[in-house]
């Protein structure tokens, strides 16, 4: 399979119900149109699937997160979002970034909140609710603690429980773990991956780690720079639940040879 | 632990001693020097005849209490009224590109100009009296929380601010939940460079015009070649100066309180008590 045919793959746009994030010939050009950020991708994402977008720094990754989150629109072509073309930010689309971004004068429960007070006046209920979801990413004891009191681990686990206090079904992950170390971030991977398939959420997660991308997705789109484009999407044909374990397996090896390959030719 | 605090103690009384008996020590020096004639007695008053201006001052005719409240009502007001000035101010220009890029030339010019330079004209502008003492001393710090501000409000991090836009914040809430309380750490630091300026302000707008206030009186102690009174008002300054920027300290540990330690902790179990039971009730 050359590079060609498997980029020809992710760009059919055969009408795909459950297709859920969409995006046509999307350019996105800065400087008055000198740097080519993203040229002319074409993608479909599934709902409730766990899509990776890999590639080194420069080939467009986080521009295409940002132009699905709505936060910048694109030059040319379209993003469209359950159907919809995405003009700004959504309610149903969360953004979670490597830096924690927690407001430092606000406890953990406080920075949980914060998505629920923009939208409106905050209730028991919804403390409750933010109460939960530190739980469930592990803080219970740490609801009252302010960020400079909590481990770069723990900060990134509540910008977690913040993303998911959006009520967001599609999550946008901006190397959410890459500044943590390898350990650390193994275990959030893992517990992010049973949050996610628990609310059947729809997650799009950017790294320059090729492991890291296979062992997470169902399917890796393998970005390239200059300029920053959709060189090919890889199925991950690996069992649910997936285990640690699995990255020593030969099948695993083989499909991060071949996201190799197909990046080294750049 | 017990035995290290132990320790720690024994240091911190003996060191307390250690400077106690040195100041004593300086003061008879001093006291000695002047009784054998090596230091003029007119200029350099003794420790003595200061310890009894002071009581004089205080206890015995009390001239100086009306001429302390004077100033300190002084410095307040003309703090306030500058912190007012240079926090508005300095959200004003930072909020307003447009604005500060016209606006920058003319900031770097006054910040070169020594602010007190420009007293005398206040003076001849707005007449003798109080309000052209607090025009001094707003004049004089107005400059540090305008400043502080002005980076405050425009250094918030891109980070943060594309939250908030990812989250729908209206522009009103990113100021509010977000600018304002980033930019507070910044805008505390130049209340209290304010606050000193304060002070010296006020001394300068009643050396300028010594009608009441510790620098009039500062002024007339000597002239009158009593050193011995006005070295009383001086260490009166200092133990006031002490007292503010004390104050000072107190007030930011309370107000940007997450950049303390002792104030995260201390907030942190005081939300812990209030809420928690609340969140627990209806949970198995």
């Amino acid at each position: 399979m050359n590079v060609m045919e498997s980029a020809a793959m992710g760009v059919k746009t055969r009408l795909n119900v459950n297709t859920i994030v969409k995006g046509q010939s999307v350019t996105k050009t800065f400087a008055d149109g000198s740097v080519v950020a993203l040229s002319g991708a074409d993608f479909e994402i599934e709902k409730g699937s766990f899509v990776s977008l890999v590639g080194p720094s420069g080939c467009g990754k986080s521009t295409l997160l940002r132009l699905i989150s709505g936060l910048i629109e694109p030059s040319s072509g379209s993003v469209n979002v359950k159907g919809e073309n995405v003009v700004g930010p959504r309610d149903d689309v969360g953004l979670m970034f490597q830096k924690a971004t927690l407001l430092e004068w606000r406890t953990a429960l406080e920075n949980v909140l914060l998505p629920t007070e923009v939208k409106r006046k905050i209730t028991h209920d919804d403390e409750k609710r933010a109460y939960d979801l530190l739980k469930l990413v592990g803080l219970e004891d740490f609801v009252f603690s302010f960020p400079a009191q909590l481990s770069g681990g723990m900060q990134q686990r509540v910008a977690l429980a913040r993303l998911l206090q959006t009520g967001a079904d599609i999550l946008l992950l901006d190397e959410p773990f890459g500044a943590l170390d390898e350990f650390t971030r193994e275990r959030l991977n893992i517990e992010l991956m049973r949050i996610v398939t628990e609310i059947e959420a729809t997650t799009i997660f950017v790294t320059h780690n090729i492991s890291e991308a296979i062992f997470l997705s169902d399917k890796v789109v393998v970005m390239t720079p200059r300029p920053g484009k959709i060189a090919s999407v890889v199925e991950v044909p690996l069992e649910r639940p997936r285990s640690p374990k699995m990255q020593t397996s030969v099948e695993f090896n083989k499909l991060v040879e071949h996201v190799r390959d197909l990046l080294g030719e750049f | 632990m017990v035995l290290g605090f132990r320790a720690f103690q024994g240091k911190h009384t003996k060191r307390i001693i250690s400077h106690a008996l040195i100041f004593i020590a300086l003061l008879i020096c001093w006291e000695s020097a002047s009784n054998f004639g090596l230091l003029d007695e007119y200029l350099y008053p003794k420790p003595s005849g200061i310890f009894h201006s002071f009581w004089v001052i205080y206890v015995k005719n009390a001239s100086i209490w009306h001429h302390l409240w004077v100033t300190i009502g002084l410095v307040l007001l003309g703090f306030v009224g500058g912190s007012i000035a240079g926090v508005s101010l300095g959200s004003l220009v930072g909020f307003n590109p447009t604005m500060r890029r016209f606006l920058q030339p003319y900031i770097i010019v006054i910040e070169a100009t020594p602010r007190i330079a420009v007293a005398p004209l206040l003076i001849a502008a707005l007449g003798f009296g109080i309000q052209s003492k607090v025009a001094i001393i707003i004049l004089v710090c107005f400059f540090a929380p305008f400043i502080n501000t002005l980076s405050g409000v425009i250094n918030v991090g891109n980070d943060k601010l594309e939250l908030f836009k990812s989250l729908g914040a209206t522009k009103r809430q990113i100021l509010v939940k977000l600018v304002f309380p980033e930019a507070l750490p910044t805008i505390m630091a130049g209340e209290r460079l304010a606050m000193t300026a304060a002070l010296s302000g006020a001394l300068v707008a009643e050396f300028i015009q010594r009608d009441q206030g510790l620098g009039s009186l500062i002024l007339l102690y000597s002239r009158n070649l009593n050193m011995s009174s006005a070295f009383a008002c001086i260490f009166t300054l200092t133990v006031l100066g002490f007292f503010i920027f004390k104050g000072m300290e107190i007030l930011d540990r309370r107000i940007a309180f997450w950049t303390y330690e002792a104030g995260r902790i201390q907030r942190s179990n005081k939300k812990a008590r209030k809420t928690l039971n609340l969140l627990e009730v209806g949970h198995g």
